[in-house]
């Protein structure tokens, strides 16, 4: 087991680096001057071309790319061109924000999309069945923009009874900020509802025809015990994984909901690092992202080993 | 009216020449009132004395701007604004957005405020003046003025702040506002609440440049590092800042010790957007009181409803639509003059914009400008002229070209119509839409034809320098007239509004003639309140006043 987790690490550690190259260099290729970004489509060339060296984006880029990766590995993320402070404390914020929305919506589309997907499956070809089916598809085909501003005008200007904004006071205790983070939710789940209740689903109706199912129910186990001990527990195994890889998108996918709801995501953060040419800031938000992203692979993998016992018995051998 | 007349008599004595020539021209009917407002003001007269002048020729006083209107507010409250997010670190040598310019001026004052009817306001200065070449301007410095640390306002921190944003080496974005106008030795301190300025050509309209239309300059203490305004918000105010939070929003206080009439509101807090949706569904919910700024695409919902009030302010913002002057097939003016002829002008104000803007005439003086001659006939659509002179020129059976601009707000739809009204004479354009950043550092200048955005000025000046004089640094057009700088040199120098008024109608003209650059129209800046708060004031360039904001 313990030798599963390091091969997971080490495959983690060398996707971040790839990512890292990705980043940086892909950042160079985006149009516009980092000097240009800030003094405007005005100044005169001169005044660019000094901020540009103040800023050292005129060195070679394995230079900087050099300097900015031992930055980031020693805790030091650089300084936002467009802000000139520090890009930590942005990144840091917004991720956190980034995570709580994804917390609220995991919570929210989870148990629902699961509880969706077994029943489905327990009534495969029925209406129950139908119906999740098409409805799970039609939400997740709505876009984010639309399906947001549908429950902002519902929900928050006609019935009046949700904040449009996600943004709470300072100092707002945890009950008014989930209060603030569900209706930004509701985009997110639609879409996520549909997939992961697909995935439940598929993974239901296969152990439900397993023989260790059949044989479970040919032994007089009554039903609810071998849907809870014997089929969920399999076919919730790939469910997970879907899941994890939902995270990105999670995070940093959320540039639509985040500018609707006026929420301060890294999505957003990042979005608009790679408009202005703030590389330190792109650079780090999307590295940042990588990390959450390559920690939720590994919780997902190391549960999914519990799960599914051949996986870490597999990698042991 | 005798005594009107003793009381005329007595306020010409005491004017100078200029300043006596503008009352002539008022007293004439040259003028009319809103225009000796504005044209007074640039020469120095204070608005008591106007008032005093329009009373005496029989009138009343009125210099109010456009606001949300309403009866006086009462004081206290918080208003509640949403504004687009700063792009940047709100440093007032190099804030260049609308959201950072905002974030200057509620707690920072200029030496005079251009308001929504582009009259010219005393705020800092009390006074100014110029010699009669009008290369020499002179600005009395309020007395009493405290910055919101206690430290008194001289003209020490004036000349500070104009040296340090008129300095070529530096990085200020003011820059382009004082090119060829002021270098940082023509600063001077005359006495402790005087200061000359010592402009390298003359210029009539020198007090735009001083007021907040030149957003940037804010004064600032004497020494002080603009890099650390983010910190502190310093100025001399009627708000004082309580927070600010960067990508997030802020917050300000009444400044009890303000010098002026003290702000309405208790405070008012500022949320940043990233979009206009966003703030125009704020809006509607209750969860903000004030929409800073809005465009009619997208915008559409407020523009009918009941519960809010848009403010809407003239102004000369415009798109300018060049066509290389040197490059064929648009070398032949009369092919130029074809594309613009295909242009159905009241249609597309109507359709992009509801209303909410005037016609172009192909030159970039703006009816909102006093010294506009509107005497010159308004170019209508007109095909079989249009292709009559294709016909004259050698392309009677039409040509293919290419269309560069930016994806700014109605901008790609403009050009759709550009390119479709063109079809009907045999014009095939295609084009190229781009973000920005691109359109700006690629083909902004160099493509055959390119639209640009310039943002709202009081007076045309910038307007007729870098994008249309020969050695012009924005001239996407390439166009290169002698007889054209001749003229925009004699209109920037002309002090008295009958003469601008006079070369104007001679550059239209010719610009008519000439159109290397199309201007389809001149749209109004829009902001919006929710319809039970009043004294809510942008201005045409973008910023938001909320002093005399109050809510029922």
């Amino acid at each position: 087991m313990a030798l599963y987790i390091a091969k997971r690490v080490g495959y983690a550690l060398i996707t971040l680096w790839i990512l890292s190259l990705i980043v940086f260099f892909a950042g160079q290729v985006l149009p516009g001057d980092p000097a240009r970004s800030i003094l405007g489509q005005l100044a005169p060339q001169s005044a660019i071309n000094a901020l540009d060296h103040q800023l050292g984006v005129d060195r070679p880029l394995l230079t900087q790319y050099w300097d900015w990766i031992t930055g980031f590995v020693h805790g030091d993320m650089g300084n936002s061109y467009q802000f000139r402070a520090p890009v930590e404390p942005y990144i840091s914020a917004a991720l956190q924000h980034s995570l709580k929305l994804a917390a609220v919506a995991f919570v929210i589309v989870v148990p629902i999309s699961i509880l969706g997907g077994v029943v489905a499956a327990l009534n495969v070809g029925r209406a129950p069945d139908r119906i999740i089916t098409v409805l799970g598809l039609s939400a997740s085909t709505v876009p984010e923009f639309v399906s947001g501003i549908v429950v902002i005008i519902v929900f928050g200007i006609w019935l009046d009874v949700l904040p449009i904004s996600a943004s709470w006071s300072p100092g707002a205790s945890i009950p008014d900020q989930v209060y603030h983070l569900i209706l930004p939710s509701i985009p997110l789940v639609l879409i996520l509802f549909g997939y992961i209740a697909r995935m439940a689903r598929a993974g239901t109706v296969e152990a439900l025809d397993s023989d260790y199912a059949r044989t479970a129910v040919l032994k007089g186990l009554p039903r609810g015990v071998v849907i809870r001990r014997h089929v969920l527990r399999n076919s919730l195994v790939p469910t997970v994984t879907v899941i994890a890889t939902q995270t990105g998108y999670l995070i940093g996918g959320l540039v639509i909901v985040e500018t609707l709801f006026n929420y301060q995501g890294i999505g957003l953060l990042i979005y608009k690092a790679a408009q202005e040419k703030d590389f330190p800031m792109l650079e780090a938000g999307v590295l940042s992202i990588g990390i959450v992203y390559m920690v939720a692979t590994l919780i997902a993998d190391f549960v999914y080993s519990m799960l599914n016992p051949r996986i870490r018995f597999g990698a042991s051998e | 009216m005798d005594e009107n007349q003793r009381r005329l008599d007595t306020i010409r004595g005491r004017r100078d020449e200029i300043e006596n020539h503008v009352i002539d021209e008022f007293v004439a009917g040259r003028l009319s009132r809103g225009d000796f407002l504005r044209r007074g003001a640039v020469v120095g007269l204070s608005l008591p004395m106007m008032a005093a002048i329009v009373a005496a020729c029989g009138g009343a006083n009125s210099s109010s701007s456009a606001s949300s209107g309403g009866a006086p507010g009462k004081p206290g409250g918080t208003i509640k604004a949403g504004i687009i997010t700063p792009s940047g670190a709100i440093d007032p040598v190099t804030v260049l957005d609308q959201g950072g310019l905002d974030m200057l001026a509620q707690t920072g004052e200029y030496l005079c405020l251009a308001n929504s009817k582009s009259q010219l306001v005393p705020v800092l200065a009390e006074s100014w003046s110029a010699n009669p070449a009008a290369n020499v301007w002179t600005f009395k410095i309020r007395q009493g003025v405290k910055f919101h640390n206690g430290q008194p306002l001289t003209a020490d921190d004036v000349v500070y702040t104009y040296k340090l944003q008129s300095d070529p080496k530096g990085k200020s974005n003011a820059l382009s506002a004082f090119n060829g106008i002021i270098v940082p030795s023509g600063v001077e301190k005359v006495d402790d609440f005087t200061v000359a300025f010592h402009l390298t050509a003359p210029d009539a309209n020198f007090p735009y440049v001083c007021s907040s239309e030149n957003y940037n300059m804010i004064i600032l203490p004497n020494n002080y590092d603009s890099s650390k305004w983010e910190g502190s918000f310093i100025g001399t105010g009627p708000f004082k800042l309580k927070s600010y939070t960067a990508k997030v929003g802020a917050s300000f206080v009444r400044n009890e010790a303000y010098w002026g009439k003290k702000a309405l509101p208790d405070a008012t807090e500022f949320t940043f957007y990233d979009a206009q949706q966003p703030q125009i569904l704020a809006l509607e919910a209750g969860t903000i009181d004030v929409v800073g700024q809005f465009s009619v695409q997208g915008g559409q919902a407020l523009l009918n409803n009941p519960k809010v009030t848009v403010i809407s302010v003239r102004s000369s913002a415009h798109r300018e639509l060049s066509m290389r002057n040197d490059q064929a097939p648009f070398t032949d003016p009369r092919v130029r003059q074809a594309v613009a002829l295909t242009l159905a002008r009241p249609d597309i104000v109507q359709g992009l914009f509801q209303g909410k803007a005037e016609l172009g005439n192909d030159s970039p003086f703006a009816p909102v400008f006093a010294s506009t001659d509107s005497s010159v006939p308004q170019r209508a659509q007109d095909l079989t002229k249009a292709k009559q002179l294709l016909q004259a020129a050698g392309h009677g059976s039409g040509f293919s070209t290419h269309l560069f601009t930016e994806t700014t707000q109605e901008m790609p739809a403009f050009a759709q119509i550009v390119k479709s009204s063109a079809a009907k004479i045999g014009v095939d354009i295609a084009l190229t839409i781009e973000s920005p950043d691109q359109y700006y550092s690629k083909d902004w200048l160099s493509g055959i034809m390119s639209m640009v955005d310039y943002g709202h000025r009081s007076v045309p000046n910038l307007f007729l320098q870098a994008p249309l004089q020969s050695k012009g640094t924005w001239n996407a057009a390439h166009f290169k007239n002698s007889q054209y700088d001749t003229l925009s040199a004699q209109y920037i120098a002309a002090l008295d509004l009958q003469s601008q008024r006079t070369v104007a109608g001679k550059i239209q003209n010719l610009l008519l003639e000439q159109t290397p650059v199309i201007y389809a129209y001149f749209y109004n800046y829009l902001a919006a309140s929710a319809s039970n708060v009043s004294g809510v004031e942008p201005t045409g360039i973008g910023h938001l006043f909320l002093f005399n904001a109050s809510k029922a």
